[in-house]
């Protein structure tokens, strides 16, 4: 089969594949900055690094959340989005949020005035609240993905690779943010964090192609409209953006940057941006690529 | 109580649309929108071309997937089986309408609503009066005009059907019309395969 003989029959009243088109690229990006944020602070907690843990919250807390307002039908109810968390991932993610981001302002907040001993908590209370906002954000990165994983209707999204994916480029994007934000703070005087982290990140490139790979494939093996959205991203209308951005940019780039030039500031910088950029192409491309299966024929 | 369903035979269905055109007067849908649609799907090889229609509307799922994502509890299904959503509780983060394996969901955009269906900027006092019934921004759907349905009355599009193609009833009542055609000509729901359970059956 090839794209033009998928029948992607948009409005028409007519038995074919049909784009989804309710979520657009206001979720694309609600759904990038919430993995990024999450990402970095995630990252950044593990080295006590502040300043990353703060950019995470802020990345999360101001932009994810104005992008889901903007794509809020009703932006005065959002809040009732989290009265179904027995059946919801949206109403799940919403609270994970909401932990993630107080507790994580509470973490930075003991980590940067020392309020343990200053209000003499003791490390008890201290302990529990970092251990909960970093579960929080690591339910944060990968919320998305068994958000998408759980609709039946569109193939490409209907995979347990979809959280993996959100988690691994939320890892990647966040490291290397990471990485960058700490250059010349924690990880001047850490030399050899710094080198574990261009491992990792190294390591996360390749497990990100790998899980990008098996989603396009399985979406091509799994039914008629997963064949239609894995053509439409290699050899249909998103060909270019998937090859030269998601891949190239994304992946290929940083590979051979991080791999020949570790050290270096600058590399570090563009691979940083193609990272970035891939990532938020992957993200827009998923949504644009996503299609119903057709309507069962009865002949 | 009742668990409310419909058949929809494929053999009287001419594609006339008339259903269409029914739903869109009873629930005055905006320019775009459809509850229901008539679909046409062409097979074979010249000269033995053939082509089929096929209705179709919310399925009103037994195990609505729908229903599953919606994080405000605005989607919900009432006791006589007729999956509903709340307009005043949606809150329209169209989640629903990505889980709907039918495509069967529409939200009511703000700009639809300020234009009537000649193209012009002024409503018909039918089109005003109508309109009243959707919040902007909120997802809708079929409901089986269930307040018809209430009344003791079939929905506009089976009413509405000149083939009688269209055949609403109680699903449970094995002597309703629905029951008996689904039973005596082997009713097949709608992509049975993601097991969301319809409430819609077609036979052939």
């Amino acid at each position: 089969m090839t794209i033009q003989d998928s029948k992607i029959v948009g409005d028409n009243f007519q038995v074919g594949v049909r784009f989804q088109r309710y979520w657009d690229t206001s979720m694309a990006n609600a759904f990038f900055c919430g993995e990024l944020g999450a990402g970095i602070f995630f990252v950044s907690f593990l080295f006590d690094f502040v300043t990353g843990m703060v950019a995470g919250l802020l990345i999360t807390g101001i932009f994810k959340s104005y992008f889901h307002i903007t794509h809020m039908g009703v932006p005065m109810q959002s809040w009732r989005a989290i009265l179904r968390p027995d059946r919801s991932w949206i109403s799940r993610g919403l609270m994970a949020i909401t932990c993630y981001l107080g507790l994580g302002a509470v973490h930075c907040l003991i980590l940067a005035f020392d309020l343990e001993t200053a209000w003499g908590l003791g490390t008890a209370v201290g302990n529990l609240v970092q251990l909960l906002a970093a579960c929080a954000a690591l339910v944060v990165m990968t919320y998305q993905g068994l958000a998408m994983s759980h609709s039946t209707a569109i193939s490409l999204w209907n995979t347990a690779l979809m959280p993996v994916s959100s988690m691994t480029y939320a890892l990647t994007g966040g490291t290397v943010l990471t990485l960058l934000l700490g250059w010349n703070k924690v990880f001047a005087v850490m030399p050899q964090g710094q080198e574990s982290l261009v491992s990792k990140i190294l390591l996360l490139l390749l497990i990100d192609a790998i899980v990008l790979a098996s989603v396009v494939y399985s979406a091509k093996n799994r039914s008629r409209g997963g064949k239609v959205s894995a053509l439409l991203l290699l050899t249909g209308a998103y060909r270019q953006v998937f090859l030269s951005l998601v891949i190239g940019a994304g992946l290929i780039l940083p590979m051979m940057l991080l791999w020949f030039v570790p050290g270096n500031l600058i590399a570090v910088l563009l691979a940083a941006a193609g990272i970035l950029i891939g990532h938020y192409s992957y993200r827009v491309l998923v949504f644009k690529a996503g299609v119903y299966e057709p309507m069962t024929s009865f002949r | 109580m009742a668990r409310y369903g419909m058949v929809f035979d494929l053999k009287r269905c001419i594609g006339c649309n008339a259903c269409v055109i029914g739903c869109k007067q009873e629930n005055s849908l905006p320019d775009g929108m459809f509850f229901t649609r008539t679909l046409s799907e062409e097979y074979g090889v010249y000269p033995a071309v053939k082509r089929v229609y096929i209705p179709t509307l919310c399925n009103h799922c037994e195990d609505a997937p729908c229903e599953k994502v919606c994080p405000s509890g605005a989607t919900h299904t009432r006791d006589d089986g007729i999956v509903m959503v709340d307009a005043d509780k949606c809150i329209g983060c169209s989640s629903c309408a990505v889980a709907c394996p039918y495509d069967q969901r529409s939200q009511v955009d703000k700009d639809l609503l300020s234009h009537g269906l000649f193209g012009t900027s002024e409503l018909t006092p039918f089109e005003k009066d109508g309109y009243k019934r959707f919040v902007p921004g909120t997802i809708t759907k079929c409901d089986f005009c269930s307040e018809r349905v209430d009344a003791g009355l079939d929905p506009a599009c089976v009413v509405t059907c000149p083939t009688e193609a269209r055949i609403f009833g109680d699903l449970d009542d094995p002597d309703s019309k629905a029951s008996t055609l689904i039973r005596e000509r082997n009713g097949k729901p709608p992509m049975p395969e993601l097991k969301t359970r319809p409430k819609v059956y077609y036979i052939d």
